[in-house]
């Protein structure tokens, strides 16, 4: 890392080299490493480091984005030149008015955590001891995600933020089935190995000789990756100013009206406890908590500077790296915990689906948010309140808005996943939803 | 550059085997949006990895920094990765034999896109763009053009040094007609950043975007109006762009052999071809025949050598619907050579890296439904004759949206479009089509594919695999083909 003097002196450098009416540099340094593991042994040991910067400059509301991965002077002036270059070739944007103004950004302190090779192959071995005990066979990943990055730009915006973080996930096989688990943490000595092994071991064991089951209309508890894995859909195309003011999002046209049930609230909070803090967007401005939908109401939206001025809204910090087309972004969303236990919803559940995980998720439509996508990695019936048996895995057809409408049991604590790449935080609870559309088996 | 990845691997020492690989690696992205240039980008990255196989495990390091210090501290780490590793080892890696090879490759363009100007680029986007408001109802016009090149330096400890300039270019439209509550989209070529190939600009001039894209986009606004594909077990003939992606998600990650060995069973899952169905499973129809070749002109997924320094080539996979291999890294069929022992081949050449950051794996090169007519089976149908011997059956083309399970046998693909065939004949139009089915049986229901005329080796820019994550651009050699009874509109809109 060059820490936040070092990177200041490099952007004002690089800021120095542009004669553009508006200039901006985002600076990334980063140091990654991940020990992967398959067949109880590791076989894939990687580190590497790299740094960024990337210039976006506009002149007469014309835009260019250029990017490389080197600091020295050379290259400064390369990296500028050529974005200059883009934009002197660009059309002017008319819905473009301009880069954002410095705001007040909560500082919060670097956390960096680097997790030596002895460490994160130690937590490799853990789970793969354990499986062995079993007779299962252990497959996973240990990443040690490092990064620093800052923004900067040309109306005197300067924001700078370093973490870390670790993370281990396995899948354990067994003959005919498979468990998931995995830990996310600041620091390699929070990283519960033991616990992640238990409960993938835990997990493969009791999916053991899994039953046919027939698709068809299910309630289902949604353990907490799956939740994440169905929302991360929502986080997309749902309270995105660009998808919503382009009239293509399930949300569009109804801010202030109720669009999900009532027990149902989502805020984006880059500061919450479980989180690793993002205290400002890619565009250098603050983030603070906002909640998207209150008691089911559609509340607010995601805004980053662009789509802010051009439709007249408050930039709410969520810009992307420039050049980007997809808008507006939250990530850090969740759904805000309810009042039930795991066990108490899965006493609810006259007959149903316990699901561990979804796989290969995928829209069908944007604008009605529907979603096909496999369980994955244990699932069960449960008749009459109770786990009766493991079933094999089934393909779904689900409507988002409609699944959101028909949670019936939301649990009182949120679990903090990691993304597939390790760096990001998403939190979610154990949901009870009464209807939920399987449409096709699979064989194992 | 190829001297400094000598200097780097001479500092390397005793090892098993070592490798470096520099790249060099520039790119541009142009995006157009409603008839603004909303992107508009020029990238580069240059950097480097050591790869160590020492007392039976393999080390990986990669930095940006080429200094002296830099090296030292990257071998250094590659060093201390192998330690770490060697601890919990319980068997060691084998690589196959290879021949040193000194050689260079350059993909063969006729104009290279990076020195086309930046304005000409704009000019055809917008002018693409533009041309697809052909109505009130079209809410979003879109084009794209990316062009990228890798210039890498490869040497490894058995002499091999090898230098490859690769160039892939794309484009394509999309736009979205919106009513109310439905949205449509239609793009040209193809969906999700249109057609790409390993060519230079003389792509974009082909693909003429203005004048084909109004087509499209007057479908779009026609699909909001057009009546929803039926449900029920019908014929389909799946057009080559679609059947470019059906080839990608159940057959080339399916042949992946470290997904086979389980390797990628913490992230991507594994493969129901298991290494006993090796020469005896039946995949597919007696006219299906697959291949993996890296050696075609234009493939996305064409290049000279792999990232193991092996050569291109090209593999039946599956000959008359018989499996009858994997797409495999010198590693992984060393390890095959113990679990079959008829299977005496090396390595196929297809380990690639995303990156000089990236470890190098199995990745797929072009992989391939070839026409029909030509390897002894089944005829060389055109899509006409194909329509015209369908009693009822539904014509279904570009994807738009794909899903598959973790071993590759449960799939469900949707178009955006499709059109009723009666009788023999095309009819109406029909919207949200999706179909769904289990991998072997499906593959063994395909009767018929057309020749090699309305064959095209798709572009598939956007192949996630491994952790980290590494994004590959991969090539589908396909013409439009057709399945027996096959469920269809298995969604409920």
């Amino acid at each position: 890392m060059l820490g936040e003097e070092k990177l200041k002196q490099i952007a004002q450098k690089a800021l120095s080299f542009s004669n553009a009416y508006q200039t901006e540099v985002l600076l990334s340094v980063s140091g990654n490493a991940l020990t992967r593991f398959a067949n109880n042994q590791i076989h894939q040991n990687v580190a590497w480091k790299n740094l960024g910067i990337s210039a976006r400059v506009i002149i007469d509301k014309k835009i260019g984005v250029a990017s490389t991965n080197a600091f020295d002077n050379e290259s400064l002036k390369d990296v500028m030149s050529r974005a200059t270059e883009l934009a002197n070739l660009q059309e002017p944007d008319p819905g473009f008015v301009s880069l954002p103004k410095p705001q007040n950004i909560v500082k919060v302190a670097d956390d960096i955590h680097h997790a030596t090779e002895e460490e994160m192959a130690a937590g490799a071995h853990t789970v793969i001891k354990k499986a062995q005990k079993e007779n299962l066979i252990a497959s996973g990943a240990y990443a040690n995600d490092v990064s620093e990055f800052a923004v900067a730009n040309s109306l005197g915006v300067w924001a700078h933020h370093a973490g870390s973080s670790c993370n281990l996930s396995t899948i354990v096989l067994g003959k005919d089935s498979s468990g998931f688990a995995a830990d996310v943490a600041r620091t390699p000595s929070e990283v519960d190995a033991e616990l992640v092994a238990e409960t993938a071991v835990q997990k493969t064991l009791e999916s053991k000789n899994p039953q046919d089951i027939e698709p068809g209309e299910y309630e289902v508890i949604l353990e907490p990756q799956a939740v994440s894995e169905m929302m991360a859909f929502f986080q997309w195309y749902g309270p995105n100013a660009r998808i919503y003011h382009e009239g293509a999002s399930p949300l569009s046209g109804k801010m202030g009206t109720q669009v999900f049930g009532k027990n149902i609230t989502i805020i984006d909070d880059p500061f919450h406890k479980d989180v690793f803090p993002m205290p400002f967007d890619f565009e250098g401005q603050p983030k603070k908590a906002i909640t998207f939908i209150k008691n089911g109401v559609l509340e607010n939206i995601a805004y980053d500077s662009y789509h802010a001025l051009k439709y007249h809204q408050k930039n709410t910090g969520h810009a992307l790296p420039a050049p980007n087309t997809m808008g507006p972004i939250p990530l850090h969303m969740y759904i805000a915990a309810g009042d039930k236990t795991r066990g108490e919803m899965i006493k609810n559940v006259k007959r149903g689906l316990l699901v561990t995980r979804l796989w290969y998720v995928r829209v069908l439509n944007p604008k009605m948010l529907n979603v096909t996508g496999m369980t994955r990695d244990a699932t069960f019936l449960i008749e009459k309140g109770k786990i009766i048996r493991p079933v094999k895995n089934l393909r779904f057809n689900q409507s988002i808005p409609e699944a959101l409408n028909n949670v019936v049991g939301i649990e009182n604590k949120l679990t903090p996943l990691a993304s597939f790449e390790g760096e990001m935080i998403s939190l979610a609870p154990t949901l009870h939803i009464s209807k939920w559309e399987f449409s096709s088996a699979t064989l194992f | 550059m190829l001297k400094k990845a000598e200097n780097i691997l001479s500092k390397i020492p005793s090892a098993d085997y070592a490798d470096v690989r520099i790249v060099d690696q520039s790119s541009e992205d142009v995006a157009t949006k409603d008839g603004v240039v909303e992107a508009l980008e020029s990238s580069q990255s240059l950097g480097y990895n050591v790869r160590i196989l020492k007392d039976g495990v393999w080390g990986f390091a990669a930095s940006f920094d080429l200094s002296e210090t830099g090296i030292d501290e990257t071998i250094k780490k590659a060093l201390a990765i192998v330690k770490a590793s060697t601890a919990h080892k319980t068997s060691n890696v084998q690589l196959d034999e290879l021949e040193p090879i000194i050689d260079s490759y350059k993909t063969p363009i006729k104009e290279d896109p990076f020195q086309v100007s930046m304005e000409e680029k704009i000019k055809i986007l917008l002018a693409a763009d533009t041309a697809q408001k052909v109505s009130d109802k079209i809410a979003v016009t879109q084009a794209s053009y990316q062009a990228n090149r890798e210039r890498k330096y490869f040497v490894s400890s058995i002499g091999s040094k090898i230098d490859q300039d690769i160039v892939w270019t794309g484009a394509g439209t999309d736009a979205t007609a919106v009513d109310g509550p439905e949205l449509q989209n239609r793009s040209y070529p193809n969906s999700f950043r249109g057609q790409n190939q390993t060519r230079g600009f003389e792509l974009v001039r082909e693909l003429e975007l203005e004048k084909h894209a109004p087509k499209y986009a007057q479908e779009a606004v026609e699909l909001l109006t057009a009546d929803t594909c039926p449900t029920g077990e019908f014929d389909i003939i799946l057009d080559g762009n679609q059947l470019a992606l059906q080839i990608h998600e159940s057959c080339g990650h399916a042949v992946e052999l470290d997904r086979v060995l389980g390797y990628e069973a913490s992230y991507a899952g594994t493969s129901f071809l298991t290494t006993e169905k090796l020469f005896n499973f039946q995949y597919g129809s007696d006219i299906v025949n697959l291949t993996a070749d890296a050696t075609i002109p234009g493939g996305l997924g064409t290049f000279g050598y792999d990232d193991e320094g092996v050569p291109a080539q090209r593999t039946y996979l599956v000959k008359e619907g018989k499996f009858q291999d994997y797409i495999t890294s010198r590693d992984t069929v060393s390890k095959l050579h113990e679990l079959n022992p008829k299977y005496n081949k090396k390595s196929n050449g297809t380990v690639r890296a995303s990156s000089w950051s990236r470890l190098p794996m199995i990745r797929m090169t072009n992989i391939n439904l070839e026409p029909g007519g030509e390897a002894g089976t089944g005829k060389a149908w055109s899509l006409d004759e194909m329509i015209a011997d369908t009693k009822y059956g539904i014509f279904m083309s570009t994807n738009r949206s794909w899903s598959i399970d973790d071993r590759r046998y449960n799939f469900q693909f949707g178009t955006e479009i499709a059109w009723e065939i009666k009788d023999g004949k095309l009819g109406r139009m029909l919207k949200n089509p999706t179909y769904q089915g289990i991998t072997p049986q499906f593959w063994n229901s395909c009767d018929a594919i057309c020749g090699r005329p309305e064959w095209t080796v798709w572009g598939t820019p956007n192949c996630g695999k491994g952790q980290p994550s590494q994004v590959m651009y991969t090539g589908h050699g396909a013409s439009p083909a057709r399945f027996k009874k096959v469920k269809v509109g298995v969604v409920k809109w």
